[in-house]
């Protein structure tokens, strides 16, 4: 379990567009162990979905990785080459997305979308790939797999859709299941049952889980780790209980407050004032300055660093740099 | 799915009364045939005789009436100058222009599928840019300016391909390849901008997901989407088609039926020019018709109920 199988290292990604280059992703680090379920929070914009699309390659055209390295399984993906990418898409490392709607091919049957990764990864010839498909299909608890398998996606729900997903992602046993808001799009009772299901699977196989989401509900149901990022950057990281339990970022703990929570009575909900920054155009010092409710004269002029703090808890705060660097001096002074 | 069919056929026959009624109206109201027919110096009484044989002093009615009657029959009545029945001359004529337009799709859509393809996986490179200005630039070129170009620098200055007329394969060629340039262009900018979509739709990144290969995400799971829209346009292009046929086969003296339309009108024979029409519309009408159906193979999405 202590393995690491994906390291992401000072990813940073870019998109070239007409407006000027935006830095989606910016020194973004954080790993995932094997079997491990790390989950990615952040509002829109805030570069979840492009970090999890560096990983791969699967970028549009406008969006290059520029700087760091994304280490998996030892090797940097950064630097492979696209034959070698496409050999672990799939294969070792497979996604499904947020619109289980749109994501499948709507003129091609389930089946045939099924059976390419499997014949293409696995070599199956054609009658053994099938035979894959309706196991899988049987797996993720589709009834009447044969059926299903000659259907067409518009004849199913959209929660059988993201099953189906599911399906074909495990179907080559991956390492890695990027899961870009798997449950967005869905129903809340068919969300419970699809992230029932990835769990019930991935410890079935083994397979390590980067979920990508906005909602902590999954977050808490699902995770061992969680990195919280903010226009672009890892803003804190932990595992799930010490960030539940004692979330250092001031944005963190604004997330936390603003999910609605059954036993409470509230006048108003909580909600963080203001809105993400222009991507064009990030203020100089800590992106969240605008709207923390802590922010301090540095705030505006410096950038934080990561701070380190204990049981791997790292959080990018001046107000956490600030208790660092006093405990730091008191540890010195009592030296001394 | 079978009744929607039948449903559809039952459908063309009043459109069929529709059109042979403008068709009528419009021979009608164009003019005496017989000042035509006769020569200049004819006496009147002869005019007058002539008239009266060929039912033309009837009111517009009674007129219509026989002819619908003598239509439904299959008769369309005698062309005054070949002497023979119009429908047997314009069926005559209908496998030349078929050959012609075959042809000519043939050329087109194998020149715009790759290029559409191309120019929308190398969106705004320099190949994008020449495929998307040829395209315009064919688009804009009138049949018969191009026409009477190609036979100038191909026949007459090179001497590669004979100047008109038909019989070889060679007849066939700049006839098919003047009435493919517009139909190339129109669909080369359809199947680019289709082909744009299908590619930044969520599937195709799920493809990608899948590891398969650049040219089966494009060729299979995008183009295959691209082709709903494309093939049901082009289908429905037919009527541009029959109307570039019409131009090209004047100039390349091509003996179909579009050559044979535009004498008739020149002189007034009327019955040519009714029958002509007519077997024009029931083939604008049936490729319609093959279009829908091909929609339902196209797209399962849809149903027909």
């Amino acid at each position: 379990m202590s393995e690491k199988l994906l390291e992401i290292n000072n990813l940073k990604t870019h998109f070239f567009t007409e407006a000027g280059v935006v830095p989606s992703v910016d020194d973004v680090s954080f790993s995932i162990k094997k079997g491990e379920i790390v989950a990615v929070v952040g509002e829109s914009g805030s570069g979840k979905s492009v970090t999890s699309l560096s990983i791969m390659n699967l970028l549009d055209k406008a969006g290059k990785v520029v700087n760091g390295e994304i280490l998996f399984d030892g090797k940097d993906l950064t630097k492979a080459s696209e034959k070698e990418l496409r050999n672990l898409r799939g294969d070792d490392i497979a996604m499904i997305f947020q619109e289980p709607l749109t994501s499948l091919n709507p003129v091609f049957t389930i089946g045939n979308q099924m059976m390419e990764p499997i014949r293409l990864h696995l070599k199956l010839n054609k009658k053994d790939a099938k035979a894959r498909c309706i196991e899988m299909l049987d797996k993720v608890g589709i009834p009447r797999a044969e059926k299903v398998f000659d259907s067409f996606p518009h004849s199913l729900s959209g929660g059988m859709r993201q099953r189906v997903m599911i399906a074909m992602a495990l179907s080559c046993n991956p390492m890695l299941l990027i899961a870009d808001e798997p449950t967005t799009a869905l129903d809340v009772t068919i969300q419970a049952q699809i992230l029932n299901l990835m769990r019930d699977i991935v410890e079935d196989l083994g397979t390590a889980i980067l979920l990508i989401t906005h909602d902590l509900g999954v977050v808490a149901e699902m995770a061992d780790k969680v990195v919280v990022m903010y226009a672009g950057q890892v803003v804190e990281y932990a595992d799930v209980f010490t960030l539940f339990k004692n979330p250092k970022h001031p944005y963190t703990q604004g997330l936390i407050e603003s999910t609605p929570k059954i036993n409470q009575l509230y006048e108003k909900l909580h909600s963080i004032p203001g809105t993400v920054p222009n991507p064009l155009n990030y203020p100089s010092g800590c992106r969240f300055v605008d709207r923390c409710p802590f922010a301090m004269k540095q705030c505006i002029t410096h950038e934080p660093n990561n701070t380190y703090t204990a049981d791997g808890h790292t959080v990018k705060c001046w107000l956490h740099e600030m208790d660092r660097i006093e405990n730091e001096t008191l540890k010195e002074k009592v030296r001394n | 799915m079978n009744n929607y069919f039948v449903r559809r056929i039952l459908q063309i026959i009043p459109v069929l009364f529709i059109i042979s009624f403008i068709v009528f109206t419009l021979v009608f109201v164009a003019g005496d045939p017989v000042s035509l027919m006769l020569p200049d110096d004819a006496p009147p009484e002869a005019r007058e005789e002539l008239r009266e044989t060929m039912g033309l002093n009837e009111p517009f009615v009674v007129q219509y009436i026989t002819y619908m009657g003598n239509m439904l029959q299959g008769d369309f009545g005698e062309s005054y100058r070949f002497n023979q029945p119009a429908l047997d001359i314009v069926l005559d004529r209908l496998p030349a222009t078929m050959e012609l337009a075959i042809f000519a799709i043939v050329i087109a859509t194998a020149v715009a599928i790759p290029l559409g393809i191309w120019s929308a996986t190398k969106q705004n490179t320099s190949l994008d840019l020449i495929a998307t200005g040829a395209a315009v630039i064919g688009k804009a070129m009138p049949n018969f300016w191009l026409g009477i170009m190609l036979i100038l620098l191909f026949s007459v200055t090179l001497g590669m391909f004979p100047v008109s007329g038909r019989g070889t394969a060679m007849h066939v060629i700049l006839p098919a390849v003047t009435l493919a340039t517009g139909i190339a262009a129109e669909m080369t900018r359809l199947i680019r901008s289709s082909m744009l979509d299908s590619l930044s739709q969520d599937y195709v990144r799920t493809a990608r997901s899948k590891g398969l290969k650049d040219r089966i995400v494009v060729y299979k799971h995008a183009f295959r989407n691209s082709l709903i829209p494309v093939v049901t346009i082009t289908f429905l292009q037919t009527s541009t088609l029959v109307g570039g046929t019409l131009i090209t086969e004047t100039v390349f003296a091509w003996p179909g039926l579009g050559q044979l339309l535009i004498q008739a009108v020149n002189t007034r024979d009327m019955a040519i020019v009714q029958a002509s029409v007519f077997i024009i519309a029931i083939l604008v009408i049936l490729m319609n018709l093959i279009a829908d159906i091909l929609y339902r193979f196209l797209d399962p999405r849809i149903k027909y109920n």
